[in-house]
């Protein structure tokens, strides 16, 4: 099986009027394993809110410990601060593990809507052990994932939404993994199917929300290599090895920037095409040259990716619109937040002395900056990164 | 004819959009039709001359959307 790259993404959003949300989602990547649990605290706000962090916190940290299931809720029975006004300390949680060798997936639920599971996007029911622990009645699932799983699970305010205004009875679970499946392809990632769903419970909440809604995914992937090249090196002589160098790389290749695409037209040997296509007027349209999967204008299309990266690692904005664009920058962004496990920049520090222009916001320390920026959401994504300087 | 557009960074902050747009307009009200090609390229290397097209083989700076027409008219009398 090799060894499984597991990607996550969860959106929350507050209850309409509140600062804090409720609910509360922790992941831990270990060496052989992922951890991901959902809480939900009791009312909202910031009782609410210190609940499920406790809960989230508790769990992950005992479970990446290998302690017992048992040992956990124990735990979390004895700790948990009893509410004064309810007499009660309840908190319900979501945990998922998923081994990295082999495939293996733990799962166990208290009192949050069920996990959705989709396997080739179709949901899949799966076996629930009841057990009892501390009084609490939780469902425990031992089961094999397989390469493309995708795993859903959320808070009430998710089957709540839109009760009572847009829908009588909110969205039933039924509703949700019906959506789940018609917006579901193969391509589509953790991050972009909470923020796909978290939207439409957006929608039906007409945008404010009657709790706290939180949606969060995971989803067992191979290792996908993505490199991006960016400005020619700053020794001409340097242009052939560092072609070279980088069209041996494996995984899909991005080059960015006018004078980058021409030498590696010059490289390859290839006319670089371009096209007076623009689907957006403030990105430079794309072009193409033949063995390159993507050509993009450089520092202009590069800093809206990376305001599209800043969008994307927030678990607070869901607007998944630029998944659909064509765009220069939204198809980059596809490839390195969608495609991307591993990302390779290649980024030349010649001085294009036709950015000399102090009234252009388009300098070699920009295009360093952005690059830099980029990684860092990247690696908040879970992603590996490399740069390479030349 | 043969025109092309720059849409490097430099060129298209000073409004190579807005000149392709004034082009296509000018193709459909003129009726160009195969008379005359329109394309975009990357940087021409004048960056600092404002926005540069390429007429054929002449490189042409300084353009805007206001002053594209009469350029592309006057190298359509000079080529026939």
């Amino acid at each position: 099986m090799g060894k499984l790259y597991l990607e996550s993404g969860w959106l929350a959003m507050n209850k309409a009027g509140e600062q804090l949300c409720g609910d509360h989602v922790e992941t831990v990547n270990l060496e052989d394993s992922f951890i991901m649990v959902l809480a939900d605290g009791l009312g909202s706000g910031v009782k609410a809110s210190i609940l499920s962090t406790l809960t989230a916190k508790i769990l992950s940290t005992m479970l990446a410990g290998e302690m017992t299931v048992e040992d956990c809720v124990e735990t979390i029975a004895l700790t948990l601060p009893v509410c004064k006004d309810r007499g009660i300390a309840y908190c319900t949680f979501t945990i998922l593990q998923v081994q990295k060798y082999t495939g293996e997936v733990y799962l166990v639920q208290f009192d949050n809507p069920d996990l959705i599971l989709l396997r080739k996007g179709k949901s899949l029911d799966y076996p629930r052990q009841r057990r009892e622990i501390a009084g609490k009645a939780i469902y425990e699932t031992r089961l094999q994932g397989q390469i493309g799983d995708l795993y859903i699970m959320m808070s009430d305010g998710a089957i709540h939404a839109g009760v009572g205004t847009v829908l009588n009875f909110g969205w039933q679970l039924p509703e949700i993994i019906d959506y789940a499946q018609r917006i579901y392809t193969p391509e589509l990632s953790a991050k972009s199917m909470a923020a796909t769903i978290s939207d439409a419970c957006r929608d039906l909440y007409m945008g404010l929300p009657g709790d706290d809604t939180t949606i969060a995914a995971l989803r067992i992937r191979q290792r996908q290599q993505v490199n991006l090249m960016i400005g020619p090196p700053m020794e001409k002589d340097q242009d052939e090895e560092i072609c070279r160098d980088f069209f041996a790389l494996e995984g899909k290749k991005i080059v960015c920037g006018g004078t980058t695409g021409t030498m590696v037209g010059r490289y390859l040997g290839q006319p670089v095409l371009t096209t007076l296509d623009y689907y957006d007027k403030d990105i430079p349209p794309i072009a193409k040259i033949k063995g390159v999967d993507l050509v993009t204008e450089g520092v202009i299309t590069l800093a809206r990716v990376v305001a599209l990266a800043a969008q994307y690692v927030s678990t607070q904005i869901a607007d998944p619109s630029w998944l659909t664009k064509q765009d220069g920058a939204s198809l980059i962004a596809k490839m390195l937040f969608e495609e991307a496990t591993n990302v390779n920049f290649y980024v030349g520090r010649a001085i294009n002395p036709a950015h000399q222009d102090p009234n252009l916001p388009i300098s070699l320390n920009l295009k360093l900056r952005l690059v830099e920026e980029l990684g860092k959401y990247l690696e908040q994504m879970g992603k590996t990164v490399r740069t390479r300087y030349y | 004819m043969n025109i092309l557009v720059c849409i490097g960074s430099s060129c298209h902050l000073r409004g190579s959009y807005d000149i392709i747009q004034r082009l296509k307009e000018l193709s459909a009200q003129e009726n160009w039709g195969d008379r005359v090609q329109l394309g975009a390229s990357f940087c021409l290397g004048r960056c600092t001359d404002g926005c540069t097209i390429k007429i054929d083989d002449e490189i042409i700076t300084g353009v805007n959307k206001d002053n594209v027409e009469a350029i592309v008219k006057k190298a359509l009398e000079e080529r026939g």
